[in-house]
């Protein structure tokens, strides 16, 4: 006894009280639990592990509190327990565990075991009471967590060839992991579980499909097992799932309408938080996959709110970064992963609905980067159409912020590196139907583009030399109509590149979108200059030269590249487009054109629009005028964008006017 | 002021040893499990620092690097460490794999503490918790550095070294700043169940 008292002196020393929030979520061991129906008579009564506890503990520690679990020593035994007792008080009370970082509010979301109040002060009155171990009749039939897959035995698992050794010392460590997946023909993945091979240092994983080799390349690249950098841009979500694994968390089997495609030659990207353990450790992390025999109906889409201009300067205790994006259609929310990195504290995601109302998606009111969450809803939260999302993140960039991974504090700038700065929402939703999935997919994509040229000016303003950035941004720039912002970068690059045909084609084509013709056909020439076989040189040179009028110039840049590639459709299109519509009757020879169109039909299957139009202006320059017209009806029934759709509209009433399209000639204008 | 400080420091430790009653402290040797006293010293040792700890505490392990730098640093300067394992359940057998493990093995010695004698008479709390004991006396009782500010918020590296700190002001004959600091990781009030 005089132990358990000079115990509970020492607990008074070294707890704290944590934060008091408020539960509206009782659980299964609500307050009701604690009076029981008889009122406050049973609330003297001590309770007892066997009782109270043992399922208490089961039902919301066992996940990672078992033997061979992820946490360090197990809670499902009272010895165990006992031995813990004191610990397992005080960071319950704190809330520290089990751990949560969203408000209790959100949601709910898979996964979510918070402990509410009255069931904190079960545990304290049970440490208080002398945990009294109680009777063994009273003990909840025993639980078994850890044993194999949580999901089921997987279809296919594949581990990390080479074990990568973790140091002994130190502070967070992030390691990218690049597996390959034996796979010999497509499959549809339900679901992937993570294994951290070693759950002592593995803290987090977040999971992406690489359908190219770059990340490989990375990988071998560097020495020893995986590599250590940034994730590529070709490593992704896999059409719109969230992969990823925090301890004690398995996300579901998806429905089998929603799988995702796995095609072979594809590699697993798994970006693994690692922390020191005081040793040497053995990381080899395993996944297990789950396949289905069908391929998806429904696919969801991944949005992203979020910037990539942060910039804060050394010391700034409150920096703000906002976003937000007003929804297209009506959607369900899936899924939410709020990122950032160690200076992010606050971070609020909201919804507000068209009628005003607001509601709270996502708030973590102590951002611990360390706990990277995909929070995903237990059944989906519906958005109507013109519903806002938003974002806010607030940052300390002070040395008041311990978790500053610069002491003193540095400026802070957007970037993938730990060091750098984030801040992004991500948000998995679903659509009512194809057509609104295309709609959001394609109206978001823009925002999206927009966003990613600011991450590429401050990777560029890192790395000004890698010419592979400036071409991405410059191809990122042309994405989302910027064209002078892709001809600075493909200018950089050529600079940077020296000699090289292809950076002058680039060149070319951006200064040829940004309407700076005389400088185009200069680059062509050049790039041609280099390399005499260039055949796009010469079809982009063709095309802006006829823009410019030189109607001769240009077929003579189209037959050359009909001479060098003889099924380029492009190269037979545009030669037959010249000989059909050329301003000067002289320039034009209608037969050539409509043997050279058909050529390019036949070539395209008579699925291309653009194709079947030219046919139709041969036709029409023929004086065939029945088939010019048969010819623009099959274009306009392939729903060709605009403003094609409305100028072969044009053109078919011309031809059912007898007539046949003739090209302005811009060189007579001038 | 600063050396009418040392001058009362220097006075209590000359009272030290010999004012004390020395309390019956004792301690199980993890090799061979005979009782002994963990504050008896060889001559010529200036102080002798305990760091609690335990096999599967976390926090605890992560410290063993600092631990090692800590005791090859000092311990030609005349400080010896000590490994205290105050669980009962730990036994013998897997502090030697403990220490192995973390290649505490030559670095400190190793005692049990199952009935916490020397945790009382330290007035250690937690797991890794250090105390330095000079010429018999408690001289300094807390954490080893500030990088675990409390569970769940920990920062990239530590910003004061004060078991450190402690140590060397030990060894300059200079007052301790902070005697008592307060450590973060794994309650030893557990273990005493």
């Amino acid at each position: 006894m005089k132990i358990a008292t000079v115990a509970l002196a020492l607990l008074a020393l070294t707890s704290r009280p944590g934060p008091f929030r408020l539960m509206s979520r009782p659980g299964p061991f609500g307050p009701g639990a604690v009076a029981g129906p008889e009122g406050p008579a049973l609330q003297v009564t001590t309770p007892t592990y066997t009782k109270d506890i043992a399922p208490l503990l089961a039902d919301r520690c066992g996940m990672c509190h078992d033997a061979g679990g992820v946490a360090p020593f197990g809670l499902l035994t009272y010895a165990d327990v006992k031995r813990h007792a004191a610990q397992v008080a005080a960071v319950t009370r704190s809330r520290y565990m089990p751990p949560w970082k969203a408000d209790p509010d959100n949601g709910p979301f898979v996964g979510q075991r918070p402990l509410n109040d009255a069931e904190i002060d079960l545990i304290r009155r049970w440490v208080d009471g002398g945990v009294v171990e109680g009777d063994p009749r009273d003990l909840p039939p025993p639980r078994h967590w850890a044993d194999g897959w949580r999901l089921g035995p997987p279809d296919l698992i594949v581990t990390l060839p080479q074990p990568y050794t973790l140091q002994a010392d130190g502070t967070d460590l992030f390691r990218i992991f690049v597996i390959p997946l034996p796979v010999t023909k497509t499959r549809f993945v339900r679901g992937l579980e993570f294994r951290p091979g070693n759950p002592k240092v593995v803290h987090h994983a977040n999971i992406r499909v690489d359908r190219t080799a770059a990340s490989r390349a990375l990988d071998e690249a560097d020495a020893g097992p995986g590599y250590s950098g940034l994730i590529l841009r070709s490593a992704d979500y896999p059409e719109g799932h969230f992969l990823g694994w925090t301890p004690g968390q398995v996300a579901p089997l998806l429905p089998k309408e929603f799988s995702w495609r796995l095609d072979t030659k594809t590699d697993l990207v798994v970006e693994t938080h690692m922390q020191p353990s005081g040793k040497k450790e053995i990381v080899q992390p395993s996944i297990g996959l789950y396949f289905s025999d069908t391929p998806p109906t429904r696919t969801p889409a991944m949005l992203r709110l979020g910037r990539q201009t942060i910039d804060i300067p050394a010391g700034e205790p409150q920096y703000i970064v906002t976003d937000s994006y007003v929804l297209p259609v009506d959607v369900e929310i899936e899924a939410l992963q709020p990122h950032a990195h160690y200076r992010a504290r606050d971070v609020r995601g909201d919804a507000t609905l068209p009628d005003g109302t607001q509601m709270s998606l996502i708030h973590i009111g102590d951002w611990d980067f360390r706990w990277q969450h995909v929070f995903q809803y237990e059944s989906p939260l519906r958005l109507p159409k013109g519903t806002t999302l938003s974002m806010r993140w607030v940052y300390d960039n002070s040395a008041a912020n311990l978790r500053n991974p610069e002491h003193p504090p540095k400026r802070a700038k957007w970037g993938q590196r730990s060091s750098d700065e984030m801040g992004d929402l991500w948000i998995q939703v679903l659509t009512r139907n194809e057509p609104d999935l295309v709609t959001l997919t394609r109206e978001f994509r823009a925002k999206v583009a927009a966003e990613d040229v600011n991450g590429y000016e401050v990777e560029i303003e890192k790395h000004p030399t890698d010419t592979g950035l400036h071409d991405s941004a410059a191809l990122l720039y042309l994405e989302v109509g910027r064209p002078d912002g892709a001809v600075a970068h493909f200018q950089r690059s050529l600079a940077l590149k020296g000699r090289s045909a292809p950076a002058h084609y680039n060149l070319g084509t951006a200064l040829s979108v940004a309407g700076r013709l005389d400088e185009a056909v200069y680059e062509y020439r050049q790039a041609i200059q280099i390399d005499s076989a260039y055949a796009n040189a010469h079809n982009n040179l063709g095309g802006v030269l006829l823009a410019q009028g030189k109607t001769a110039e240009a077929a003579r840049e189209f037959r050359e590249v009909v001479r060098l590639q003889p099924q380029s459709a492009s190269g037979l299109a545009n030669l037959a487009w010249v000989l059909a519509t050329a301003p000067r009757p002289a320039e034009r020879d209608a037969g050539q054109a409509v043997d050279l169109a058909e050529r390019v039909v036949d070539l395209t299957g008579r699925r291309d629009a653009r194709a079947l139009d030219v046919l139709g202006a041969a036709y029409a320059s023929a004086g065939r005028f029945d088939r010019a017209q048969g010819a623009a009806a099959a274009a306009l029934r392939l729903l060709p964008a605009e403003p094609l759709a409305t100028e072969i509209r044009q053109r078919r009433d011309l031809y059912r006017q007898g007539r046949p399209y003739v090209a302005p000639d811009p060189g007579s204008r001038r | 002021m600063p050396r009418l400080l040392a001058a009362f420091l220097v006075g209590m430790l000359a009272l030290g040893p010999s004012a004390h009653a020395a309390p019956q402290v004792r301690v199980l040797a993890v090799n061979g499990g005979q009782k002994v006293d963990p504050l008896a010293a060889p001559a010529g040792i200036k102080a002798i620092v305990f760091l609690f700890t335990s096999t599967d505490c976390p926090i605890s392990n992560r410290y063993a690097p600092e631990v090692r730098r800590l005791a090859t640093t000092f311990g030609p300067k005349g400080v010896t460490f000590r490994l205290v394992y105050p669980n009962p359940a730990e036994t013998a057998a897997a502090i030697r794999e403990h220490m192995t493990a973390f290649a505490y093995a030559g670095v400190a010695q190793a005692f049990r503490d199952p009935t916490l004698d020397l945790v009382k008479f330290a007035g250690a709390t937690i797991t890794p918790e250090a105390a330095v004991v000079a010429a018999g006396r408690v001289v300094y009782r807390g954490r080893i550095d500030d990088r675990y500010v409390d569970l769940g918020l920990e920062r990239p590296a530590a910003t004061t070294h004060d078991l450190g700190d402690a140590i060397e002001a030990i060894l300059t004959g200079q007052p301790v700043r902070h005697p008592t600091t307060q450590a973060v990781g794994c309650y030893i009030a557990d273990f005493a169940r």
